[in-house]
């Protein structure tokens, strides 16, 4: 039960993610702060999903990185780009209006059962 | 500091050259950013606790997918095997009694005969099956990268969007008109046998006489290097022959197309097969004058009569198979005026 909940919920938290963190980098983020912005915000997220999505966001041109030597140790910053910005808009209209529909279905199935 | 060192050169060696060292740089940013001024080993402990198993980080930024053949083309991989491999085997079991007849020639002994083509015959369909697996795996294996690359940058090949439409192209095959896939796969077989056999034909096909020991090869019928001369010929037969199975495979009935292509293989083959069996250097002496003596006839009647009763044989059965190919066409087309009538 557990571990089918658990790839359910993995699953599910997946799309969720990307616009999470799609949400963030309209300022320029490190890993670490973007970490704690999100958590701030109660979304918690693995480490070593978190890192490798920023890669494979900027590997499809959804954001642009630079690394900032003038500080103590070194910080690859990470924002989104113009395109990214288009496809985040995009998304967040769509999820919005899927979430709304599903609360919807939801909320009619908890007033059948009552 | 040592633990960090070691986790990142755990992440290290198990990430992809290119981005190696500014991946570790960043993971390495991170961590210290994670880390109080002058961190207790304890402290240290907690901030790699959190970032978790090197293995699963550095997969996380693997590029390459993490099987061998995927979803997407295990199906069309196995269903491939499935067809090459006996296909291979019986070529190289052919091949094998090729080879071994004339070796039991000299040795005399049936047994012996026997025993060394089962004992060789076992390792080499091991040996061929495992060549075949090996090289239909890599073959998958590269297309399973190759695609995924570009897959990447292009939304791929745009498939037609799928109507109720299409299905009149596929609509209600009737059964007497039908090809099965072991139809394709028969032809594909029968080509496999004819084309080994035309090619160790000095070896397979001659006089076997019971001499006492088992049957003994005596002499070969055909000269094989006035057989092998017509080989542009044999290969383009060998050629229509599997285009026309594929051809089969892909349309799965008996259409006007099949037909004809039917007809034309057919015709082409007999054509070939006559003119190289009527070629008078074709057959050897020493096997004309066993038969003239076997019959009681002189070789000069042997030698005009052999080569046209066979190919009579073989004209006959090309003619039958080509009739049976339209009946079978049409009967299917009747039979699906029917069905739409029918429908209506």
């Amino acid at each position: 039960m557990s571990q089918l909940l658990n790839s359910l919920l993995t699953e599910q938290r997946r799309g969720n993610l990307t616009l999470a963190v799609l949400s963030q980098l309209r300022t320029p983020q490190y890993g670490y702060s973007l970490v704690k912005r999100l958590e701030d915000s109660g979304i918690t997220i693995e480490q070593s999903t978190l890192y490798p999505l920023l890669r494979r966001l900027e590997k499809k041109d959804l954001v642009t990185s630079s690394w900032d030597t003038s500080e103590s140790r070194p910080r690859k910053y990470y924002v989104l780009s113009d395109y990214g910005e288009d496809v985040f808009q995009t998304l967040k209209k769509e999820w919005k209006k899927a979430t709304n529909e599903l609360f919807r279905l939801l909320e009619e199935e908890n007033n059948e059962m009552d | 500091m040592k633990w960090i060192d070691v986790y990142l050169q755990e992440v290290g060696r198990r990430l992809p050259e290119k981005n190696r060292e500014d991946i570790l740089l960043e993971i390495r940013s991170t961590i210290e950013d994670m880390l109080p001024e002058d961190p207790t080993e304890k402290e240290v402990k907690d901030v790699l606790q959190e970032l978790g198993d090197p293995v699963t980080l550095a997969h996380g930024y693997s590029e390459k997918p993490m099987h061998l053949i995927g979803p997407r083309y295990y199906d069309t991989y196995i269903s491939l095997i499935k067809m090459i491999l006996p296909i291979a085997i019986t070529i190289s079991l052919i091949s094998l009694v090729a080879e071994n007849i004339i070796g039991s020639v000299e040795e005399g002994s049936l047994i012996t005969m026997i025993l060394t083509i089962i004992g060789e015959g076992i390792w080499r369909v091991i040996s061929v099956g495992m060549q075949v697996f090996f090289w239909i795996t890599i073959i998958f294996a590269i297309i399973e990268r190759v695609d995924l690359g570009m897959e990447d940058e292009y939304p791929g090949p745009q498939r037609k969007k799928w109507t109720p439409d299409d299905l009149k192209k596929v609509a209600h095959v009737p059964k007497k008109r039908a090809i099965s896939q072991w139809e394709v796969y028969g032809a594909f077989l029968w080509t496999a046998i004819w084309g080994t056999v035309y090619f160790h034909a000095d070896h397979l096909l001659g006089i076997y006489e019971n001499q006492g020991e088992g049957l003994t090869f005596i002499t070969p019928a055909l000269n094989q290097d006035v057989l092998l001369s017509y080989w542009p010929g044999v290969v383009l037969v060998i050629g229509l022959e599997i285009a026309l199975a594929l051809y089969k495979l892909l349309k799965k009935e008996w259409t006007k197309g099949v037909v004809w292509f039917h007809t034309i293989q057919e015709l082409l083959s007999i054509g070939i097969f006559v003119w190289i069996i009527t070629d008078e250097r074709l057959f050897q002496p020493a096997f004309i004058s066993y038969i003239s003596d076997l019959f009681g006839v002189s070789a000069a009647q042997v030698e005009n009569g052999l080569a046209w009763r066979i190919a009579a044989i073989f004209i006959i059965f090309a003619v039958w198979n080509i009739i049976d190919g339209w009946m079978k066409y049409k009967k299917g087309v009747k039979k699906t005026k029917l069905t739409h009538e029918f429908v209506k």
